[in-house]
């Protein structure tokens, strides 16, 4: 009678323990496959604003730059501080004033004709950002 | 002996699923938190994103109004533009062309100033206000960017430079 009673409570308790391992194994690889998640998101959220930062600040060099244009020069965009690591920003001429890419230094539009320009930034992760903005001669 | 053994042991039995579901559930919790607080973040950057494009929409068809306006004289009617050509946006700028104060003297209080040597004869100051194109004028609550801009002119009528005066952001 004692035998009996003690088998049984050993087995149950065995069972639960082994339940309990498994569930608790497949809950902490899920729980350390969301924290992975959040880890990448977070990382590309923070690359995201950080190619919002830049692509910000050279959309304001550049309109900066084009200030001091006069009609036939050239201006010459100069990023306000380092670029982070990883990334790195082109501008090129799309509307009907210039042709072909133009790095850094832009020819001045003239007077009557704002400039199209498409800056680009490129960033770690594949990040890419693009935005349009017009410059004026004043 | 072994009757109150059996006693005590019956009503801890299952205590340990009980434990692993809710540890279950706690950590679900967790991750559905996390996973949200990831998503949240990148849906806001979506949403700050196309506010950074409308707004630099609008500063572009300022600029594209300036230049036009440049070509206009003090005695011209306000007007508009529509200008599509940036960042997918469609933006309207209105203009209220305000012919400004004109030196002093005999060179009048127009752009058809007297003066002919050159020097600045009028100012006419011109507030452009940039929304999302509706067909109708600007909503003033909608306004985009708002920029007052001297246009100072020689007598001969011409634009000789431009000022911006103030130029906010709005929305």
């Amino acid at each position: 009678m004692t035998t009996n009673r003690s088998t049984r409570d050993v087995g149950e308790t065995l069972i639960e323990v082994l339940f309990t391992i498994v569930i608790v194994g497949l809950t902490f690889s899920a729980l350390f496959a969301s924290l992975a998640t959040a880890g990448n998101a977070g990382i590309a959220q923070r690359n995201s604003v950080q190619g919002d930062v830049v692509i910000r600040n050279y959309a304001e060099a550049t309109k900066a730059a084009a200030q001091t244009c006069v009609a036939g020069g050239t201006y010459t965009v100069v990023y306000p501080t380092l670029l982070p690591t990883g990334f790195s920003t082109t501008m090129s001429v799309v509307g009907t004033i210039g042709s072909g890419g133009v790095v850094a230094v832009g020819t001045c539009p003239p007077v009557a004709t704002p400039q199209l320009l498409t800056l680009k930034v490129t960033g770690p992760l594949g990040l890419q950002s693009t935005m349009q903005i017009k410059v004026n001669t004043p | 002996m072994n009757a109150p053994s059996r006693q005590h042991r019956q009503p801890d039995s299952g205590a340990s699923l009980i434990l692993a579901i809710g540890f279950v559930m706690m950590v679900g919790l967790i991750s559905a938190g996390l996973l949200a607080l990831a998503t949240s973040g990148l849906n806001n950057r979506t949403t700050l994103q196309t506010l950074r494009n409308r707004q630099y929409a609008a500063d572009g068809a300022i600029e594209q109004a300036i230049s036009q306006v440049r070509g206009l004289t003090c005695l011209s009617a306000n007007g508009f533009i529509v200008d599509s050509s940036l960042n997918g946006f469609a933006i309207r700028v209105d203009w209220i062309n305000a012919c400004g104060v004109v030196q002093s003297g005999d060179r009048g209080t127009t752009a058809a100033a007297s003066s002919s040597d050159g020097t600045v004869a009028a100012q006419r100051n011109v507030v452009f206000s940039a929304c999302e194109s509706t067909g109708a004028a600007c909503d003033p609550t909608k306004v985009i960017v708002r920029a007052t801009v001297d246009f100072q002119q020689a007598a001969a009528g011409a634009v000789t430079k431009t000022y911006v005066q103030s130029w906010s952001v709005n929305r």
